[in-house]
């Protein structure tokens, strides 16, 4: 660069002394960028090797307070869901026998039983866990559970209630404890049909 | 007698769209980034979150109290214990909760290590009813191991039961991260 990195304006032409006119000299000058450039790589590659994209999440959960006397309620309208010891999952109605079901059909069971004619917002479901039962299992539980009540809201709300407002969810769900009768009833004699024939005598 | 200069090959690469990307992506990155919480970084045990379905649902930043539960093994022995752990996120509700209770060392940092037999309960116990005085604010979580069996969630769900605290959070992990 031949001196033009002056920052001062350009002299102007002496008028008259030449005919031609002079071109303008730009004002022109370089800033480096190199050590700016090599610390914003830095500071790149530092954030993109210590976020970790996986932020935890949270599962709402509500438990009912300590209550001593019992609420009684309609058998008909209660769906029993069982986690075995051994993560194996069961469900029956009412006094039904109870069903071995895999935990990917727990979302469809809670969507039918939810929505049959005359048990809408009625249903209710209650978890009982074997205390020897994964938490994780519990947890994917919960989960259908809780994917299951984007159908059922939906298709709640399509009825009017009283005031001619689509009808809330109303979701009735427990989880209570697994006493040993209920272990009795989903340990695999009574299932295979063994127990049953002995209460028969 | 002038020597015949060779020509340099001169060559400029435009570094422009690169310098842009690159800030932009700087900038994406600072902005997300999160830093631990003291307890997070006090913490020496992983804990293996269950997996659910992709919720919007986040772990709030203030007024948290968060109980794990986690499985530790002994370096010497070998053997794999269930222990539970107690922190608060505010730094100041941990201080008034930390000064009601009388076993708490002046030096105690955010992680609270409980133990796991009946004494370690009532200290849990304790604990959480300290916490909501505090801050009533307080937003509780269980952050337990999924291999865990169902009983060690269950006490810490009774404990929050009886000190009247029936709605908490589990924490989780988004399926497929």
């Amino acid at each position: 660069m031949s001196g033009g990195g002056s920052l001062s304006a350009p002299e102007k032409a002496k008028r008259g002394s030449s005919s031609k006119r002079k071109p303008k000299k730009r004002v022109s000058f370089h800033l480096d960028m190199t050590p700016l450039v090599d610390i914003t790589f830095l500071l790149l590659t530092f954030f993109m090797f210590t976020t970790t994209m996986s932020a935890p999440q949270t599962m709402e959960m509500s438990i009912p307070p300590e209550i001593n006397k019992p609420v009684d309620v309609d058998e008909d309208k209660l769906l029993s869901l069982y986690i075995r010891n051994d993560d194996k999952l069961f469900w029956h109605k009412a006094q039904e026998l109870p069903k071995p079901i895999k935990l990917e059909e727990v979302k469809k069971l809670s969507e039918k039983e939810n929505l049959k004619d005359g048990m809408h917002n009625k249903l209710i479901i209650v978890l009982k866990i074997d205390e020897n039962a994964q938490y994780g299992t519990v947890v994917s539980v919960l989960d259908e559970l809780n994917l299951a009540e984007m159908l059922i809201m939906e298709e709640i709300a399509k009825v009017p209630d009283e005031d001619g407002e689509p009808t809330k969810r109303k979701r009735k769900f427990t989880i209570a404890k697994m006493t040993d009768k209920d272990r009795e009833k989903i340990s695999d004699e009574a299932l295979s049909g063994e127990l049953t024939t002995e209460e028969g005598n | 007698m002038a020597k015949v200069k060779k020509n340099r090959v001169s060559f400029v690469i435009d570094m422009t769209p690169l310098v842009d990307i690159t800030f932009l992506l700087l900038t994406f990155f600072m902005f997300t980034a999160k830093f631990k919480t003291d307890a997070e970084s006090e913490q020496k045990f992983f804990i293996e979150r269950p997996m659910v379905s992709p919720d919007s649902s986040k772990l709030p930043e203030q007024d948290l109290a968060i109980i794990n539960i986690a499985i530790e093994t002994d370096t010497l022995t070998g053997i794999s214990d269930t222990v539970y752990y107690y922190s608060i996120v505010n730094e100041e509700d941990r201080r008034s909760v930390y000064s009601m209770m009388e076993n708490v060392p002046e030096d105690q940092g955010a992680l609270l290590k409980i133990g796991n037999d009946s004494t370690s309960m009532k200290t849990l116990g304790r604990l959480i009813g300290f916490t909501k005085t505090a801050n009533k604010k307080t937003v509780f979580a269980i952050d337990a191991d999924k291999r865990l069996r169902f009983k060690w969630v269950e006490d810490a769900m009774e404990i929050l039961r009886k000190n009247w605290q029936t709605v908490f959070n589990y924490v989780t992990m988004k399926k497929g991260s």
